[in-house]
């Protein structure tokens, strides 16, 4: 299936001018100086390598986010999902960053995470006197595509308001947002089983989106000590999109799950650029409760600001079970905001009813409608590439992948990872040819995708302490040198072991690009398999002495027990392997060699 | 002119003893800074003019750009207005910044952290200028400069023109960009140019007609990128198709046989009757110089026109002036212990820094936008906004080229309004009425008045400003006990007629000059 690379989307989405500070030359610095790889190239020479650390930290977070909502289900379901009597309402608010060049109203660049303070500012982020918004059209294309991977129907026209309030990391004194009019409203999202959703949730869950609106960030603060603030406004101004959903979702699970799910639609569409870990994706929650049969929602309360997938799920349980205990004990739950701080337990009131700001929303009178063509939301959907639940079922369906490999294909390196599965499985299929390609069916992708997940994930955990390995994997194995390993691997011309050697060499620089072949010549690691005879021989010698396990075998010919000793026909197998020769066997000729042995043995012994 | 207040790079400390004074002595003055240079014999050219700029207009260094507020009194704008950029390529020589209300928020003048501006200073009984660009008008009415730009938001170049007897032009909202000048209420802010005569402003509008790089320099033609409410270089093309006067050299024979109208509801009660006399005398003369036909109209939603800006303008100013923290530029209040200083981020730098009519104002914008007030004054205030719209639509023969073209109900017409036909009544070129109710008052008495008193002035002014359109100020002369007084006669003429009206304005002035 083709799909377009990320970066050649970036190109067209951003006319190929974005400044992408990854660099080609990161292998001239010694592995523990990360940082200054982001220092070195120059804009014009940007690759589309994405930046690394904070990703790393966003790329483990997700693993374990995954691995909870798999391995945790079953203690969850009984523990924390639902509260017997009760039922949970859950209403979200995203606001992710928007991948583009230039802010919302000012032509300002947007920054990347290592620019130096206050560089990137036009007088209108500053609030100059006299200066005036410009929007800038190019912001629409990722906040289109974002809408429509939200299945969103696109307004023809929206419009822009000021929503006031006081706040130094607000210079003008409002924000620019979209609050009578939307460009995108009533869209969804469907949550599978495979996305960590509630098992009460069933197989799938769908949850409606009333609207997404484009809106300003606010500029950085950083406290001092001495009730000093430092202010950067890099930030203002950056388009945001908000996302806010109807109160579809009823359990804890299911929204941290909502939240993933949306972080990987608006990457895959290539919307945003950083992760909710690295501070471009926040979420409210609103949360309320009500005695199951009620039909009337409960008083809710807002959580503010939260930035991670468990954050999300862990404010929200501690917060039911807050407005709960205060229900039970004849109390009543206050319409107000609250906070939440990573590994806390509960949630905190930050402000009340009585001290909620006015925002006083009036349409921003500089600026004019927003008209969204047709055209632009029909050439933006047809080009945008397959959505990742299309690409799953199709990894899941025509690969032969788990849900569990595919999510985590898709997932890993921010979505390089699955891009270069795709370039090894095109390499790989040029090598087969289309026939060969066609006979083996789709064997050959499964094996590609194995070692894109399996094989490269042993490796990237056992060289955990060199940073930026795993989103930069296509420059320490090319992905010609790893379809040319599997090439003699499907074809069984090496063992897998051979096969997993030449991986570990490709990575340590020892095997020049392209010369893999070569080294397996000049190593004479080709696959020389045994002859018949030689098979038998080694076979023989490993049945000896083995009368006991030979044993189980009778047993099972003779109808005392009903299954074949498949796990002790393994055990010789593997005591077979090791007493042949290391390039000369193949694992499942020695099977089939052996269980013929044993046959013949039990039938000789009658 | 006394006070020729603070040269380049003087202290803010000088700066301060300079304002105590203004204060102590009750001086008046009508320039908040003046160029180091202006001594200078300027060498005449011909290309060159003098230009006086309203201190609510950005210029960058040496002139600071205060908004005659507290808040800004330090500050020096990084970025130039447009329209000042332009006037430079076209030979303009700043000779200095001119007084106003806060923030342009005034209808005399007075609310300026500089000190009140009057008419001629040597008075014992000093009189208004008007509000809020009397500075401009007083420095073109004294001759000091050739031109000098104003804001008009609600009629605030018009009024000072009308007291001060000089012409005072408001285009048509879009024409002129805003980009440098500060907002008060966007939507109805414009850029006014005041001169003594009706004819370089017209040029410049227009195109001088009598050279032949003419075009080049009619501002009407330019797009200001900066600006996002700048008409499109395509709609002030397709705008000036249907309109005279842009293409051609202004043919002064088309002048003859024009309609003029009178709206019915501007005969008010508060009018002073000597106004009203020279209104009929102006409307008489037109009829015998030009052969114009005066025609009486009806513009139902005058009343409710002025109630309807003083929710929309201050709504607007609420929002515009939320950036005033003393936190970027501007003034912040050192003493208060911190930014929070009582509770409220802020209190204290704006607490100090503004005036009070910007706080009146301010307050009333941030009720008026307020969730439980939104409904009943700012939509509904909208909506009497289109209204007016709808009113001029109706009596104007031109159509609004910005809009989509109405039927109206003649059933919803005035009794006293005349049919010139079936089709209903007949339809004008232009507007013909007082700028103001009555003549200069007092400054005297202005400093007593009430704040709703003072809005009053802005009744004939408002309705243009309300719904875009291009309106001039010219020197009316009215006979009274005391011998001849200038008030303004105010044409108003349809969306982008601006050259028309221009030219029917430099034709009836030279005609009300001259006995």
């Amino acid at each position: 299936m083709a799909r377009i690379p990320t970066a050649e989307l970036r190109r067209y989405l951003l006319t190929g001018q974005i400044c992408r500070r990854g660099c080609l030359c990161a292998f001239n610095f010694p592995a523990s100086r990360p940082p200054s790889r982001y220092l070195s190239t120059q804009p014009s020479t940007s690759t589309s390598v994405p930046p690394t650390s904070p990703l790393r930290k966003q790329l483990k977070e997700q693993a374990k986010a995954l691995k909870q909502s798999g391995a945790g289900k079953k203690k969850k379901k009984t523990d924390n999902q639902t509260v017997p009597g009760w039922e949970l309402t859950v209403g979200i608010e995203i606001h992710a960053q928007l991948n583009t060049h230039h802010k919302l109203f000012s032509s300002a660049t947007t920054t990347t995470l290592d620019s130096r303070p206050n560089t990137h500012v036009a007088p209108f982020d500053l609030a100059i006197p006299g200066s005036q918004p410009l929007f800038q059209p190019e912001t629409l294309i990722p906040a289109v595509r974002a809408a429509i991977a939200l299945n969103c129907n696109i307004q023809p026209t929206s419009r822009f308001d000021r929503k006031h309030y006081l706040h130094w990391d607000q210079p003008s004194g409002y924000q620019i947002t979209q609050y009578y009019h939307p460009f995108a409203k009533d869209g969804k999202i469907v949550l599978y089983e495979r996305d960590g959703i509630a098992a009460e949730d069933g197989g799938k869950i769908e949850v409606g989106i009333k609207q997404v609106q484009m809106e300003q960030d606010t500029a950085k603060t950083t406290a001092q000590p001495g009730e000093v603030q430092w202010l950067d406004f890099n930030r203002v101004g950056v388009p945001l999109i908000e996302i806010i959903t109807l109160p579809d979702i009823h359990h804890p699970a299911t929204a941290a799950a909502f939240v993933r799910k949306v972080q990987l639609l608006l990457k895959s569409v290539d919307a945003c650029v950083l992760g909710m870990e690295s501070g471009g994706l926040r979420a409210d929650v609103n949360v309320s409760v009500r005695r199951a049969g009620e039909t009337k929602l409960g008083t809710r309360t807002e959580i503010k600001n939260l930035s991670s997938f468990k954050a999300v799920e862990d404010a929200i349980i501690a917060e039911r079970d807050r407005q709960i205990a205060v229900l039970e004990a004849g109390g009543v739950v206050e319409g107000e905001t609250r906070g939440w701080s990573l590994g806390s337990t509960e949630t905190r009131r930050l402000r009340g009813k009585e001290g909620e700001v006015d925002y006083r929303y009036m349409p921003d009178p500089d600026l004019g409608p927003v008209v969204i063509g047709n055209d632009l939301v029909d050439h933006l959907g047809n080009s945008m590439g397959a959505l990742p639940d299309k690409e799953i079922d199709h990894l899941i369906n025509n690969y032969g992948l788990s849900p569990k490999d595919a999510l985590s294909l898709m997932l890993l390196d921010d979505g390089a990872r699955i891009q270069y599965f795709y370039d090894v499985l095109d390499e790989l299929e040029e090598r087969l040819g289309p026939e060969e390609g066609r006979e083996c069916g789709q064997k050959h992708a499964l094996l590609a995708a194995n070692w894109c997940l399996h094989e490269l994930g042993k490796l990237t955990e056992e060289t955990a302490s060199e940073p930026g390995i795993a989103p930069n994997i296509d420059v320490r194995i090319p992905s010609v040198d790893l379809a040319a390993i599997l090439y003699h691997l499907h074809r069984k011309e090496i063992t897998a072991k051979v096969a997993k050697d030449l991986l570990w060499n490709v990575f340590r620089g020892m095997v020049k690009k392209g010369e893999i072949t070569e080294t397996i010549d000049m190593c004479e690691w080709w696959f020389k398999e045994l002859s018949e005879e030689e098979y038998v021989d080694i076979a023989e010698k490993v049945i000896e002495g083995e009368e006991k396990v030979l044993g189980e075998f009778q047993r099972y010919k003779e109808g005392k027990s009903k299954a074949y000793p498949e796990g002790k026909l393994m055990f010789l197998v593997g005591k077979m392997m090791r007493a042949g020769p290391e390039q000369g066997m193949d694992p499942a000729s020695a099977k089939r060699v052996l269980r013929q042995k044993i046959e013949d043995v039990l039938s000789k012994g009658k | 002119m006394i006070a020729r207040a603070r040269l380049r790079g003087s202290s803010p400390s000088l700066h301060h003893a300079t304002l105590r004074q203004h204060h102590q002595r009750r001086l008046l003055n009508h320039f908040i800074s003046k160029s180091p240079s202006s001594a200078d014999p300027i060498i005449p050219k011909t290309s060159q003019f003098t230009l006086a700029v309203k201190d609510n207009i950005a210029t960058t260094s040496p002139f600071p750009t205060t908004c005659a507020s507290d808040i800004l009194s330090n500050y020096t704008s990084p970025i130039e207005a447009t329209i000042v950029t332009q006037l430079r390529s076209l030979g303009a020589n700043i000779t200095g910044k001119t007084n106003l209300d806060e923030f342009g928020m005034g209808s005399h003048s007075t609310h300026s952290a500089f000190g009140p501006v009057s008419q001629d200073s040597s008075l014992k009984d000093p009189i208004s200028a008007g509000g809020s660009s009397g500075g401009s008008a007083v420095a073109v009415a004294n001759k000091e400069v050739d031109l000098a730009l104003g804001t008009d938001t609600g009629g605030s170049v018009r009024l000072p023109a009308a007291y001060t007897g000089v012409a005072g032009y408001k285009p048509s909202y879009g024409m002129i960009s805003r980009y440098g000048v500060i907002p008060y209420a966007n939507s109805l802010d414009t850029v006014g140019f005041l001169s003594r005569q009706v004819k370089p402003i017209r040029e410049l509008i227009a195109g001088f007609n009598s050279t032949e790089s003419a075009e080049e320099i009619a501002l009407w033609k330019y797009h200001d990128s900066k600006d996002p409410t700048s008409l499109s270089l395509s709609a002030r093309l397709r705008c000036a198709k249907q309109r005279e006067g842009y293409n051609k050299e202004w043919d002064q024979t088309r002048l003859n046989g024009l309609k003029f109208g009178v709206p019915l509801e501007y005969n008010i009660e508060e009018l002073d009757p000597r106004i009203r006399d020279a209104w009929a005398a102006a409307a008489e003369r037109l009829e015998q110089k030009f052969g114009a036909k005066i025609v009486p109209v009806s513009l139902p939603t005058t009343k409710q026109a002025l109630a309807a800006y003083y929710v929309i303008a201050p709504a607007e100013a609420s929002s515009n002036l939320a950036k005033y923290d003393g936190v970027r530029y501007g003034k912040r209040n050192e003493e208060a212990s911190s930014d929070a200083a009582g509770g409220v981020l802020y209190a204290a730098t704006r607490g100090k820094g503004f005036g009070e009519e910007v706080k009146r104002r301010i307050l009333l914008g941030s009720y008026t936008l307020s969730s439980e007030a939104m409904d009943n004054y700012f939509i509904k205030a909208q909506k009497v906004r289109r209204l007016v719209r709808r009113d001029f639509n109706r009596v104007f023969a031109l159509e609004n080229p910005l809009q989509e073209s109405e039927t109206f109900e003649l059933s919803d017409l005035p009794d006293n309004i005349e049919m010139e036909d079936k089709w209903g009544p007949e339809e004008v070129d232009f507007l013909l009425c007082p700028t103001a109710p009555t003549l200069a008052p007092k400054l005297a008495d202005v400093v007593d008045q009430k704040s709703v008193d003072s809005y009053m002035n802005d009744v004939f002014t408002v309705p243009a400003s309300l719904a875009g359109l291009p309106a001039i100020s010219i020197p009316m002369p009215v006979a009274s006990e005391d011998g001849t007084k200038t008030a303004g006669l105010q044409l108003i003429g349809q969306y982008w007629d601006d050259a028309r009206l221009l030219g029917v304005a430099e034709a009836m002035s030279k005609s009300l000059q001259t006995k």
